[in-house]
Parts: structure tokens; C-alpha cells; sequence
């Protein structure tokens, strides 16, 4: 009796953590809308539902960027000026219809990917010596292949895979880096790892480096981006620890880019991710390869190449936006080197309103519900069953007396 | 007494101490490494069980202990031989031998604890055999590192050479361990001579199907022993990286703090040994022991308090424990089975912590560390049920196992008179 109260007590208290935004949204992926060249890739998402669209914008013209667009109806559209979009000065190409209805909007973009010489295997990125680095590839001077070929309309997925255009020393030869993208349209989590939680209002992002022939046999990896925020707030690393790691075994530290504004009036976007990517396709624990957020750097210059951000920013970006860069750093002391399995893969989730938290899985709760409430239970019983044996043995002892 | 087991404690984690130095000179990598832990451990499932019943029945205890410390100190010098030929199969054919002896020590050791100190001072006995294994593995993590790289300086170079003559360095605690077996054994018999005392057996036929006729207070402490050690030892082994990411230690740190529950369990273990002594109720603190413990894993699992506080008290109770629990088994079999009951329980302890341990790597590859902190913390509720039934039985039955030490003493002085009086 007493472990089904606490079974109840726990429940409850599991389903408290149970997030309240398990609402749905219809998912519109397109390619090029609005042109019939197949020579770059831009690939609209709408997620529309609960009297609001959720549009992103990911594309691979310039670096690879996606921007995220809050609109409070669903009837917003993207209205897309493709002639000054591949012309040399793209603001404006990019808005949204009507405009005043965009809420919240912010952007992520990805500009290089820096290699390491790790020689004494201390994974310590920021602390590396120049000479040490290779030249690191820009992304902005990738060749993308077309993207309409890998859009998969049921399970909502897409990629951008790039090659070095250059490529002098024959790296990217059997591999390539891409982008995975795909959007969710309901509440659930993953299936594989890092296992992430996901709402109907976030987008994932998966990094991929896979058959990339490293430089040095002891190399590691960084990936840097660059987001931005209105003036009014800045983007602030959160660092989540918590205590639960059933479904990203040994990883206790999701990471959010959130934008520091205590008194918005309305929710944000957020980027997350679980302190880990993977050396191996099956992403078992032996190949994790826990990853390290180094500085958000302010950057108030211009945008290093053209791209979907300036088009829809439009110019001056330093002056009324706060953009900041930092880096993503691969790998763990005494680890293993990419070299092992030439792979690698790190998810994100690109999204608005509160990010996603894990709670207990009912198989905890039930576990130690059960294993907390039966001894308790016992020692209730025995006492009554010793008690009534005490007192059998009591009155038959007293007509003897 | 206590220097008996000193040497095979102190051997026993001789690779761990020197894991690198194994790996680097003998080139294999860790799940080979491992092999050295696996073939100590496999053969003693059944070896414990047999060892305990050889001393009952077919060496008695003095030449028992003598033949087993014999087999531990060859299985040390083959596994240094191993080294210094540069045969790893050697090593693992060391460990081997090592292991046959090792546990059934372990057994003649309890035994002579309490053919001597029964009704005395048994639980201090027992505290104070447990730290000085404890003392012998510190020593020994401490000490063969710096054996090494003497070594190393004098021969200028390292290499399984190297390896080899530390190793053989280790081999002289065996050495010493035997010299304790063979000085007890003639203490034994000059006690027996003079006290006319009568050696650890009686000749009452004993069969091995005995064990079916064990009482179910022995099979309560069997399943309390199993069920604890496994929530403990499993964890410390996989605790490194648990310290590492959960609580963000540098290695230097989580392995100061995995090994804390060891260093606390040495000189405290004397001490519960004799407070257990002087106050008896031995199931109120193997209750206290399991029930702290599980406090100590449940906050692990579900607080980012400080795990300085979890892993002391850890190491509190698993002395309070080891104190409380082993010499219970004294109280519910006669002194005849002893040897058979001890080394059953370290026989199937042995197979509970084999199994789990790969069960426990099974768990934290799919479900992680909270996961498994979840399971441990169920293996403790396990080993408190267990406690609770005993503490029921015993009180039904009503047996000795939770008496004050007086009472024990006007037992004990009781049957005496009837003794006499016969």
C-alpha cells in the first residue's frame, strides 16, 4: 500500500517534467521556391499551426545559414528575389509577407571548420599553438551538390553535403561534409543517439564529416559559426547540467545559445545541444566524443561572405544586430582521433519558445518505486506478523501462569 | 594473522597499479588487460566453494592455508615469469594460479578467525584482517609505481624485463604471506597441544549436498553479501568517468575519489570491529551499513551535491558492513560447516560480481549512469529486504545474530555450566 503511494507520488512528480507545448504543426518543405535552377540549394520550411508559422530558411548560397522566422499567422508567406539573391548585394531578396507580422527572428550560420594537430592528445582547442592548426576550410568556398535529390517528404529530412572546391591536398577525395536537416511536426525523441527531445517548434541539425581524410594522423576538429540577436538582447551560452542521462549515456551537459533579453514580452529562439557528438555511424558510448563551446566572441564587422543572412537582414547588420561567433571543439583527452573511423556527426536543435528538457523515463520511477516501497512494505507486514505471534504465544502462555 | 592475507591483496592489484606499464611493455590493449582480472576471478566461482570445503574435510585448516599460500606465491612468480619472458599467455596462466589460491585464502583466513576468536573479539578480527587488505592494496598502488621506475632508472631502459623483476619484487609479500601460514599453522598446533583445543574440523562426515541443508539465516547473509558488494564494487570500477562528467573532476580527481572508499574502509574497519564487538546487535548495523549505503547511491544518482559526501559515506558503511556481516555466518552454522559456508559465500560473491560487472557495462553503454545508479540502488533495496527477513527470522527463531554482546556472554557462560555440569 505504501509503495502505491509512492508509485503516485512519483508519477505525479514524473509528469510534472513532462513539457506543455505537445501541440502539432503541419510541416511544408520546399526546394528553390519560386525558381527552377537546380544550381544552388534554399530549402523553406514552414511549420505551421496554433495561429502561428514557424518559417526556416536553410540554404547553402555563401555559407551554409539558416534563418528562423517567428510569424503570429498562418498565413505568412516568404517572397523570395532570386535575381538579387545571386546578385553581389542580396539585401532584401529574402522577406517575409505580411511583415509586420514576423515576431522573432534570428539566424545561424556556419563559416569554417578548423583542423588541429593534437600532438600530446590534450583535446585543448583554445589552448593549441598556431603552428599546430592547418589551414582551415572555409565553408563559404565549398561546392554544394543539389539538394532536391536528397528532400524526403515523409520522414521531413533533407542534406546539404559540400566538398572543399579547392582541395589541394586531396582530402575530400571519399568524403565530404554535410548538413542534415529534419523537422519535426510533433513532440518525441529520436531514435538514435545523442537521442534528443524534440518539440513540434524546433528544427534538428545534424554536422557531418564523414571519409574526410585528415591532415595528421592526430587531428581534431572545430566547427565555427556565427549567430545574431536583436541590439536589445545578446546571445548567451547556457550550460544545463543535469543528473539524467538514460538516453545520452555518460553526457550530463546540454548546451543553449539563448538570447539574453529578461523582459522580452514573447518567446525566443533558442539553439541546443547535448555536449557530445560521435566517431562512429552507430553512435554507441565507446565512440562519443564529448564537444566544448569556446567563446562567444562579439563580431561587429561585415558578414564574411554574401549570404541568405544579409538578404534578409538587409546591410549594416553590426549596427542594429548583435552578432556573435564561437566555436564548437571536438574531441576529449586521452581520446580517440577522427582518424579512427574518418566520421564524425554532432546534433543541434534549431527552434522557438522553451527549449526542450528531459525528465525521468516511468521505467525509473517504477524501478524505484518498487525497489524503495517493498522493503517498507515488509517491514509493516513482519512487524504485524511478529506482533500477532507475540501475542498468540502471550495467551497461551497465561492460563499457565 | 593479518599479514596472512597482506600479500595476496597486495598482489592482487598488482595490474592495476602498473595498468600502463602492462599495457605499453606487453602491447595489449585494455579489454586483454582485463583478461589478467577475468581469469583471477572465473575460476574462484567454483574454487571458493571447493577451497572451503577442502579445509573442512580433507587438509584441515593448517595445511590448507599452507597449500594455498603456496599456490599464490607460484602464481605470482609465474605471472612475473610471464613478464620477463615476454609471454603474456604466461601472465594470464599466472593469474590463474593465483586466483586458485588467492580466494581459498581468503576462506582459511575466516576460518582461523574464528576457530580462535569466536565468542572473543570476532568482528574486530575480522575489521582488522579487512583493513589490512586494504592497507595492501593502497601500499601496493602506491608503492609498485615507484618500484618500476627505480627499476627502470637502474636498467636504463624499460621493457617486460622491467615489468618482470617488479613483479618479482611483488613476490616477495607472497613469500612473507607463506612464511604467516607456516608460523600459524605451528601456532595452531602448540595451541591445540597445550589448550588441548581441537583443530577447525571434528571428522563428522560433511557432504557436499550439506549446502541444501544450510539455515535460511545463512542464505538471508549469502543474499545480503551478493547483493551489496555488487551495488559497490562494480560501481567503483566504472566510477572514474561517472566522477569525470557528471561532477566535472580531472582524472587526477575522480580517481582520488574512487579510491576514497578504500582508504576510508582501512583504519576504520579496526575500529567498527571492535565497537560491533563490544555492542553486538550485528543485524541493526548491517541495516545501518545497507540502508546508508543506499542513501550514498541514491544521492549519486539523483543530486549534483558534492560526491565527496556520497563516496565517505560509502565508505563508512562498507566497513560498518564488512565488520557486521561476516562473522554472523559464525552464529548460524556449526563450526564444522564453517569452512564450507565461507567459501561458499565468497563463491557465489565471486559470480554475483562477475555477472554484474558486465551486466553494470551492459547498462551504462545503453541507459547511462542514472540508469545504473538506479539498478545499483534496487540491489541495495534487494540486500534490505534481505535484512529485514533476517532481523524477522532471527527473532522468530529466535537466534543469537541480534543479542547485545552480554547477553552473548551469559549464553555463552550458560552453556558452559551445562557444559560442566553434563
Amino acid at each position: 500500500m505504501y509503495a502505491g503511494v509512492w508509485l503516485l507520488l512519483l508519477l505525479a512528480a514524473g509528469t510534472l517534467g513532462v513539457p506543455e507545448d505537445e501541440e502539432s504543426r503541419r510541416i511544408y518543405l520546399q526546394f528553390n521556391p519560386g525558381s527552377s535552377s537546380s544550381a544552388v540549394n534554399l530549402l523553406h520550411t514552414r511549420a505551421v499551426g496554433n495561429g502561428s508559422t514557424i518559417h526556416y530558411v536553410w540554404s547553402s548560397i555563401g555559407a551554409p545559414a539558416v534563418l528562423l522566422i517567428y510569424t503570429e499567422t498562418e498565413h505568412s508567406q516568404l517572397r523570395l528575389n532570386w535575381t538579387k539573391l545571386l546578385s553581389p548585394d542580396p539585401s532584401g531578396a529574402i522577406a517575409i509577407e505580411p511583415a509586420d507580422s514576423v515576431l522573432y527572428s534570428t539566424a545561424l550560420a556556419f563559416t569554417r571548420i578548423f583542423e588541429y594537430n593534437d600532438v600530446n592528445n590534450t583535446a585543448n582547442f583554445s589552448g593549441a599553438a598556431e603552428r599546430y592548426f592547418y589551414p582551415s576550410y572555409d565553408l563559404s568556398n565549398f561546392v554544394w551538390e543539389n539538394a532536391n535529390n536528397t528532400l524526403n517528404s515523409s520522414s521531413l529530412s533533407f542534406h546539404l553535403t559540400g566538398v572543399n572546391a579547392t582541395d589541394p591536398t586531396g582530402s575530400f577525395r571519399n568524403g565530404s561534409i554535410s548538413f542534415k536537416v529534419t523537422a519535426y511536426d510533433r513532440h518525441g525523441r529520436d531514435a538514435s543517439s545523442p537521442r534528443l527531445l524534440h518539440t513540434a517548434n524546433c528544427t534538428k541539425l545534424e554536422f557531418q564529416m564523414s571519409g574526410v581524410q585528415p591532415r595528421g594522423n592526430r587531428s581534431r576538429f572545430a566547427l565555427e559559426m556565427f549567430t545574431l540577436e536583436e541590439k536589445s538582447g545578446r546571445k548567451k551560452k547556457r550550460s544545463v547540467r543535469s543528473i539524467d542521462d538514460e538516453y545520452t549515456p555518460t553526457i550530463f551537459e546540454v548546451i543553449e545559445l539563448v538570447p539574453d533579453a529578461p523582459n522580452a514580452s514573447h518567446a525566443q529562439g533558442y539553439f541546443q545541444w547535448k555536449s557530445v557528438a560521435y566517431g562512429s555511424q552507430n553512435g554507441t558510448r565507446s565512440d562519443s566524443l564529448p564537444c566544448v563551446v569556446h567563446g562567444l566572441q562579439d563580431m561587429n564587422g561585415t558578414l564574411p561572405a554574401p549570404s541568405i543572412i544579409q538578404a534578409f537582414y538587409g546591410e549594416q547588420l553590426g549596427s542594429r544586430y548583435n552578432m556573435v561567433a564561437l566555436n564548437v571543439s571536438f574531441g576529449i583527452a586521452d581520446g580517440d582521433f577522427y582518424d579512427k573511423n574518418k566520421y564524425l556527426v554532432w546534433s543541434a536543435l534549431v527552434g522557438y519558445g522553451t527549449p526542450p528538457r528531459d525528465s525521468f523515463s516511468v521505467l525509473v520511477i517504477c524501478i524505484m518505486a518498487v525497489a524503495l516501497g517493498l522493503p517498507l512494505v515488509l517491514l509493516i507486514m513482519g512487524t504485524i506478523l511478529v506482533w500477532y505471534l507475540k501475542k498468540t504465544v502471550f495467551t497461551n502462555y497465561q492460563p499457565i501462569n | 594473522m593479518c599479514f596472512l592475507g597482506f600479500g595476496s591483496y597486495f598482489c592482487y592489484d598488482n595490474p592495476s597499479a602498473l595498468q600502463a606499464q602492462v599495457q605499453l611493455d606487453m602491447k595489449v590493449n585494455t579489454a586483454d588487460f582485463m583478461q589478467l582480472y577475468a581469469f583471477y576471478s572465473w575460476p574462484n566461482v567454483v574454487l571458493c566453494f571447493f577451497g572451503g570445503f577442502l579445509i573442512d574435510r580433507v587438509f584441515g585448516i593448517r595445511l590448507g592455508t599452507i597449500i594455498f599460500s603456496l599456490f599464490v606465491c607460484v602464481g605470482q612468480v609465474i605471472f612475473a615469469a610471464g613478464a620477463l619472458f615476454n609471454a603474456f599467455w604466461l601472465m594470464e596462466a599466472g593469474r590463474l594460479v593465483f586466483g586458485i589460491g588467492g580466494e581459498s585464502l581468503a576462506v582459511a583466513q575466516n576460518t582461523y578467525a574464528v576457530s580462535w576468536f569466536k565468542g572473543k573479539e570476532l568482528n574486530l578480527v575480522f575489521g582488522l584482517q579487512l583493513s589490512m587488505a586494504r592497507v595492501g592494496s593502497t601500499v601496493n598502488m602506491n608503492v609498485m609505481g615507484l618500484v618500476y621506475q627505480r627499476i627502470k632508472d637502474a636498467m636504463g631502459s624499460a621493457g617486460h624485463t622491467t615489468l618482470g623483476v617488479t613483479l618479482m619484487i611483488g613476490a616477495v609479500t607472497c613469500l612473507f604471506s607463506m612464511a604467516c601460514a607456516l608460523i600459524l599453522g605451528y601456532l595452531d598446533k602448540r595451541a591445540e597441544k597445550i589448550l588441548n583445543k581441537e583443530q577447525g574440523k571434528t571428522g563428522e562426515a560433511i557432504k557436499l549436498t550439506d549446502v541444501k541443508d544450510f539455515p535460511l539465516s545463512l542464505w538471508l547473509i549469502f543474499l545480503i553479501c551478493v547483493c551489496y558488494y555488487v551495488a559497490v564494487f562494480p560501481f567503483i570500477g566504472l566510477g572514474k568517468v561517472f566522477f569525470m562528467e557528471k561532477f566535472q573532476f580531472s582524472p587526477l580527481q575522480a580517481g582520488a575519489i574512487n579510491s576514497v572508499v578504500y582508504i576510508i574502509s582501512a583504519p576504520l574497519s579496526p575500529v567498527f570491529g571492535f565497537m560491533v564487538d563490544r555492542l553486538g546487535k550485528n543485524i541493526i548495523w548491517v541495516m545501518c551499513a545497507v540502508v546508508t549505503t543506499l542513501a550514498a547511491h541514491l544521492m549519486l544518482a539523483f543530486t549534483l551535491w558534492n560526491p565527496w559526501i556520497a563516496m565517505s559515506l560509502l565508505g563508512i558503511s562498507y566497513s560498518l558492513l564488512a565488520c557486521a556481516l561476516w562473522p554472523m555466518v559464525a552464529f548460524v552454522v556449526p563450526e564444522n560447516q564453517l569452512g564450507t559456508a565461507y567459501g561458499f559465500m565468497q563463491s557465489i560473491q565471486n559470480l554475483g560480481l562477475a555477472i554484474i560487472s558486465i551486466l553494470a557495462g551492459v547498462i551504462l553503454d545503453s541507459r547511462g549512469y542514472l540508469f545504473l545508479e538506479v539498478f545499483f540502488s534496487a540491489c541495495i533495496c534487494m540486500s534490505i529486504i534481505a535484512v529485514v527477513m533476517l532481523y524477522f527470522v532471527n527473532h522468530i527463531r529466535e537466534g543469537d545474530l541480534n543479542l547485545t554482546s552480554w547477553e552473548r556472554e551469559k549464553q555463552q557462560k550458560e552453556a558452559e555450566v551445562e557444559d560442566e555440569s553434563e
